[in-house]
């Protein structure tokens, strides 16, 4: 990213902070719910998008991480915070040891791992109601003492800031150009010298902590854990949102959460249509646009700050670390 | 537990048995020759079972002809499906098939399940039975919804394998799956065993839906748990083995059947069956991540 | 063999597939400096006995060593590692990754690398290869004949003490075949090894000084190329194709 487009990104940002005072109760819950998305989609995006691992089991993973929070902090009176973080390395650990069971599993076989792993945890959380409340719902603390929803905003949208920040440095570095080179194919990089094994869980359980981080925010604003947190439909979402935004960028994923989630609410007239109406767009966007709806739009913004620069005096200049974001 | 009550969840699990190696053949079939994972087939045995009902309610047809219908209008419907969706798996010029594969039918199944909710309704639905009553052996007593769904499942599996074995259709269907290349060398059009394909292997999970439906009744969410179970029976059986997918599909039947019969907190035991059959397909994968008897599975990488 | 160091063996390896035996309880060795070519008809097992001594599959029998090392079980990242590198029959690339990017790879993949040092390494392979002006350009854009010179600049970019080339020249123009002879000729002069693999002896013998020929998942013939041409078994071998 050049230097315009991040000061373009920063200014909407605080303009946006600034003004978020004006939205009403209802669009700031709904602001605040597109953040949750956009932080499981990024990371979703950095697990399916990035190093090919088309994992069904992130939702889960948020249910994990709401539901840890939420029981450790009822058991032993932990602070809030101090439970989301348990949440969140308990995802780490779980989903690095998925990651490394299914080491040898790729594409659709891997979706369907995930996909068990996923409906087992499900079921466990439905069934064990003596510990989990069961379908009933597990009653949660809230995170702020705040009557009104503008502070979680804020929390929101730091929490989805610093994970866009730390996943953005992750596929910028080194371990990025892995990711992608793993997603193409496997075998040629480990042939030039990839840690396959090591950047596969490390991806998991990265992706894992984040959708746990999602998760355990989640519950601690919303006050209440169900099974569905994690259930198909919830990952169906989050598929479509990933997908019609542009699973390969982040940015793009996040925005295909926003777009996604804000039109589900907007439309909100139209009722339960809205939902195979989706499915629809989801399946016309893998037919004609691949690479998602937001990434052509993303692309553009980027080339923003090139715009000054002669194509012919455009050298290339160091390696482009940022090809990738 | 006494031995009346283990023979009843013996036979039951037959009959489910039955049922899943017929949703279990359709997703080998849709593999073998598109190559591809379909995770909407339990959405296509949930709409065979709607549809099934739909005719029997308004129709006042008897509901093994409905069961016919359903099969046709589903193999109808899945083969428009096909073409619009899914032509792109054929093409040189689509990248990443698998990826591909995955998130259309993925996204296919989130379209049907939410599409039914809205056209059927989130209660369940239970059509009226194939004969009411009951068959009552020494102290055994079985539906015979439960029969006939058994009896059909088992013809319909019967005439699939004729159909495999006997008929030229079968035969190409087999040599496409084996290699498109060969196929075509020898004048079979593979393209359309591909929509063929799609259309019959929706139309056997159609048959299942209908089966079904007088047994556990019908829900917009009915084919979740079967869409996976039907995985685990095509992994048990060797991806691309249909002969492989009845011997697993009966064996999951009676271990999820007996499982339930065994496990200790009845109130608990119907939750955990279902988790039980996910958790046999896990531990098939971390040994086998490629199936079992692959006898043709995935492209050699 | 004349003291020179020993990089790669293969004792007695055998796989097989189903009911093929695609490698019989071959031996192999490849000592520093060798520049050998490994020929034999198509299906005869070279490909697979590239894949074991890389750490692409496990053998059914038998164990490769690098550098006097069991291998048994290691990934072939570590064969990478240890200065092992390969390319593939079908060029295998980071096909939507930058040319550059698929030479950033292997390079950052080893210890204490920087992303200057190895760019700066990159664009001076990519230049040695011709592939500086379509640097920017996805992989997956290069004609075939550049796709196989990447392949091999990928390699290099790990430094390797010895290189696994599955039939490099197979599909290429003529001219770039030409080239890629030259540039493995000169790499070998500059102290690299190669084992080269060719289903045809023709552009092999102009640069191999020892020939191991297979047929039928043996190795049938190992030595002098001149020893090798003249013996029996591998003029049946040919001519029985
Ligand atoms: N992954 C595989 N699965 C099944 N058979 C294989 C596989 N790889 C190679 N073979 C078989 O092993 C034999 C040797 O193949 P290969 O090593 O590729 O020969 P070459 O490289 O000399 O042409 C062939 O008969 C081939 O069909
Ligand atoms: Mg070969």
């Amino acid at each position: 990213m050049r230097g315009l487009p991040i000061a373009i990104v920063l200014a909407a940002a605080a303009l946006a902070l600034a003004n978020a005072g004006r939205l009403n109760p209802y669009w700031t819950h709904v602001a605040i719910i597109a953040m949750y998305y956009g932080i499981l989609a990024a990371s979703w995006s950095l697990l399916a998008g990035y190093v090919g691992l088309f994992s069904l089991s992130h939702m889960a993973f948020a249910s994990i991480g709401g539901y840890t929070s939420a029981l450790l902090i009822q058991w032993f009176r932990l602070p809030i915070p101090l439970g989301i973080v348990a949440g969140v390395v308990m995802c780490c650990a779980l989903g690095g040891a998925i990651g490394w069971v299914c080491l040898r599993m790729s594409g659709p076989y891997l979706a369907i791992f995930t996909l068990g792993f996923s409906e087992i945890v499900r079921i466990t959380i439905s069934t064990e109601d003596e510990v989990t409340a069961g379908m009933a719902g597990l009653h949660t603390h809230s995170l702020l003492a705040s009557a009104t929803r503008l502070p979680y905003l804020y929390v929101a949208f730091a929490l989805l800031a610093l994970s866009l920040l730390l996943m953005g440095l992750l596929v910028r570095s080194r371990w990025g150009l892995f990711f992608r080179a793993i997603r193409e194919d496997e075998q040629a990089a480990a042939a030039s010298g990839v840690a396959v094994a090591r950047c596969r869980i490390v991806a998991f359980a990265v992706a894992s902590g984040f959708a746990g981080l999602a998760g355990g925010f989640y519950a601690h604003y919303i006050g209440i854990m169900t099974p569905s947190v994690g259930d198909l439909d919830e990952m169906a979402k989050l598929l479509v949102m990933t997908v019609i935004g542009g699973m390969e960028r982040l940015p793009t994923a996040v925005g295909g959460a926003f777009v996604v989630e804000f039109l589900l609410e907007w439309l909100r007239e139209y009722g339960q249509w809205r939902l195979p109406v989706f499915g629809i767009v989801l399946l016309l966007t893998m037919r004609f646009a691949r690479n998602g709806l937001v990434t052509p739009f993303w692309l553009q913004f980027l080339r923003l700050g090139e715009a000054r620069v002669s194509p012919l005096s455009a050298a290339p200049t160091v390696p482009d670390k940022e090809s990738g974001t | 537990m006494s031995w009346d009550y283990l023979l009843v969840q013996v036979t039951n699990g037959a009959v489910i048995g039955v049922i899943y190696a017929l949703i279990a053949v359709g997703v080998t079939l849709i593999f073998s020759i598109l190559k591809i994972v379909n995770f909407a087939h339990g959405d296509l045995y949930m709409l065979g079972g709607y549809c099934a009902y739909y005719v029997i309610e308004y129709g006042g047809v008897p509901p093994l002809a409905a069961m016919v219908v359903a099969m046709a209008a589903l193999f109808l419907g899945a083969m428009i499906l096909e073409r619009l969706m899914l032509t792109p798996l054929y093409s040189d010029a689509t990248e990443r098939k698998d990826e591909y594969g995955l998130i259309v039918t993925f996204g296919l199944a989130y379209f049907l399940r939410n599409t039914a909710v809205i056209a059927f309704g989130p209660f369940p639905l239970k059509p009226p039975s194939f004969i009411p009553g009951v068959q009552r052996i020494g102290n055994v007593i079985v539906t015979n919804d439960r029969l006939v769904a058994g009896g059909v499942g088992v013809a319909l599996i019967v005439g699939l394998l004729y159909f495999m074995k006997r008929t030229i259709w079968g035969q190409a269907l087999d040599a496409v799956s084996q290699s498109r290349d060969a196929a075509a060398i020898v004048g079979i059009n593979a393209q359309r065993f591909n929509s063929f394909a799609f259309g019959f292997g929706a139309a056997l999970a159609a048959a299942a839906g209908a089966l079904v439906a007088p047994i556990f009744s019908l829900a917009p969410d009915m084919g979740v748990l079967p869409n996976i179970h039907a995985y685990v029976i095509v992994i048990l059986g060797g991806m691309g083995s249909v002969g492989g997918s009845i011997i697993a599909g009966l064996l999951l039947g009676e271990s999820e059947n007996l499982f339930t019969a065994f496990f200790p907190d009845p109130t608990r035991a119907f939750a955990y069956t279902n988790a039980f059959g996910v958790l046999v397909l896990m531990v098939f994968l971390i040994f086998r991540p490629q199936g079992l008897f692959g006898r043709r599975h995935l492209r050699m990488e | 063999m004349s003291g020179r160091a020993e990089l790669v063996r293969g004792v007695g390896l055998v796989k097989r597939f189903g009911g093929i035996v695609a490698n019989d309880a071959v031996d192999f060795v490849v000592a520093e400096g060798d520049l050998l070519g490994l020929i034999g008809p198509n299906g005869s097992g070279k490909t697979t006995l590239i894949n074991m001594l890389t750490g692409h599959l496990e053998p059914d029998g038998g164990d490769v060593l690098v550098r006097g090392q069991r291998m048994s079980g290691r990934p072939p990242n570590v064969y990478a590692a240890m200065g092992v590198a390969r390319t593939f029959q079908q060029t295998q690339l980071f096909g939507r990754m930058t040319v550059l990017e698929n030479m950033l790879v292997p390079g950052l993949a080893r210890p204490h690398s920087t992303w200057d040092e190895v760019a700066r390494r990159a664009r001076r392979y990519l230049d040695f290869l011709s592939l500086s002006d379509v640097e920017q350009l996805p992989a997956k854009n290069l004609s075939g004949g550049q796709q196989k010179l990447l392949e091999l600049g990928r390699c290099l970019m790990l430094e390797p003490a010895v290189l696994f080339l599955d039939e490099p020249f197979a599909g290429v123009h003529p001219r770039l075949r030409d080239k890629l002879l030259d540039r493995i000729r000169e790499l070998h002069q500059g102290g690299r090894t190669f084992v080269v693999v060719d289903h045809d002896m023709e552009s092999i013998l102009r640069i191999s000084r020892r020939l191991v020929v297979m047929a039928r998942g043996s190795k049938i013939a190992d030595g002098e190329p001149d020893a090798v041409r003249a013996d029996q078994a591998v003029l049946a071998a040919y001519a029985g194709l």
